[in-house]
């Protein structure tokens, strides 16, 4: 029984928590999430590529060097 | 004596308050989410041009495992990978040239988890023998030498990860709970209780300040944990089977999930609830890695189906899919700098796209 006790009150405990957390919009949210997209996006080389493959670290290595 | 048969009734009147209080709270917290739920996800981002045609390619492979390959962790430097095998072998690649700089044999199959320190000095790996054990890495002698045993659960454990320095671990294990450890002494810090099922896979609040962590499980929950108090914060519901991977949204804002459901979802932290569903009739396969891209604007996804589905975040569209793994894609990681993803997978091999 104590130990049924302890595992419900901390379960209530858990959603009492939960239940008192400020919460924002859901259309917040998103906009928050769409700005921190359009201010990485240039810095995002699997989205907008590499400007020359030159910057691409795993780019395949050219069969002739220029030396 | 008498007093203590006292007690026993109150309890027993307790126990059915407190879980009709339970279930009130369920309701409150429900309608609390709903309340806010005003604008869909994807009427937002309809707003938004569609991608331009992605040009991402396969641009290394490496081989060397004897078995499934199970997990992989970039080192800091953006150039070296830990991996780990069911062919009980831990390897440490240099991505750049395919060369294999360290190959350590662990005393157990199916090295689950592994994770390099953010200096680059140290890597942790386990699996099935329920332990954590770091190896120092170096030229001089062979790793092995070193390798210290820093944390046992009472099962498996599954995934591993470094909480900003080298001096703690943290762990998720087949036993339910995680665990913060202390590599020096081997003490454990903190042991976090919630999960109802195996905990899968877990991941650090990119902010440091956070100290949050997020962990998901075969109970097909999500939960955020406090590192500092061991609390569990928040927690979120929605998918149908396991989680096998989750992974903060480059902000911190958000979380991302794959389930052994076919499913991806996006749960927003300061909404408290799923935002998005990343899904088409066709994908019928589980996932089993999930990692995005520096801006946050892809996602991809590993399944069983051995192809990597590259979705639009925001659209919920997929924008493309990765062939060339043979087996299921077992785990996918981002390079520290967002030039390129590692995945490993089944078919033993781990490959690098760019």
């Amino acid at each position: 029984m104590q130990t049924n006790l302890q595992v419900q009150s901390s379960i209530v405990e858990q959603l009492r928590r939960e239940a008192s957390i400020k919460r924002t919009p859901v259309s917040e949210a998103v906009e928050d999430i769409k700005q921190f997209i359009l201010q990485h996006e240039q810095e995002d080389y699997l989205l907008i590529g590499f400007s020359s493959q030159k910057n691409n670290p795993f780019r395949e290595k050219s069969s002739c060097d220029i030396l | 004596m008498s007093e203590g048969g006292l007690k026993v009734e109150q309890p027993m009147e307790s126990v059915e308050a407190l879980s009709r209080e339970a279930e009130g709270l369920k309701v409150k917290l429900e309608e609390e989410r709903q309340k806010l739920n005003d604008v869909p996800l994807t009427t937002v981002a309809a707003r938004l041009e569609n991608l331009p045609p992605l040009n991402i390619k396969p641009r290394r492979v490496l081989k060397g495992h004897q078995g499934k390959v199970l997990c992989s962790d970039w080192c800091n430097d953006k150039r070296h990978l830990v991996s780990s095998s069911q062919d009980g072998k831990m390897i440490i690649w240099d991505a750049f040239t395919t060369n294999k700089e360290h190959a350590v044999t662990m005393p157990t199959t199916w090295v689950m988890a592994c994770a390099y320190a953010p200096t680059g000095n140290m890597v942790a790996c386990g699996g099935l023998d329920n332990k954590v054990t770091v190896y120092p890495l170096s030229f001089d002698e062979d790793v092995t030498q070193k390798k210290k045993a820093v944390g046992t659960h009472t099962s498996y454990m599954s995934c591993c990860t470094f909480p900003y320095s080298d001096q703690q671990i943290l762990t998720g294990s087949g036993d339910s709970t995680c665990a913060l450890w202390d590599v020096e002494s081997g003490l454990m810090l903190q042991s976090f209780h919630g999960h109802q099922g195996d905990v899968m896979a877990l991941d650090l609040a990119p902010s440091e300040n956070g100290n949050t962590f997020v962990s998901g499980g075969c109970d097909k929950m999500a939960l955020i944990w406090d590192m500092r108090t061991g609390q569990c914060v928040q927690s979120f519901e929605g998918h149908e089977s396991d989680i096998n991977s989750v992974k903060f949204y480059p902000s911190g804002d958000a979380i991302a999930t794959g389930s052994d459901d076919a499913t991806c979802r996006l749960f927003d932290l300061r909404a408290d609830r799923e935002i998005a569903v990343y899904t088409k009739e066709s994908i019928i396969f589980g996932v089993n890695a999930v990692d995005f891209s520096v801006s946050g604007r892809l996602l991809f996804a590993g399944y069983n189906d051995y192809t990597v589905n590259v979705w639009d975040a925001l659209k919920c569209q997929r924008l493309t899919i990765l062939y060339g793994h043979e087996n299921r894609v077992s785990c996918l990681k981002m390079s520290p700098d967002g030039t390129a993803i590692s995945t490993g997978s089944w078919d033993f091999t781990l490959r690098i796209w760019a």
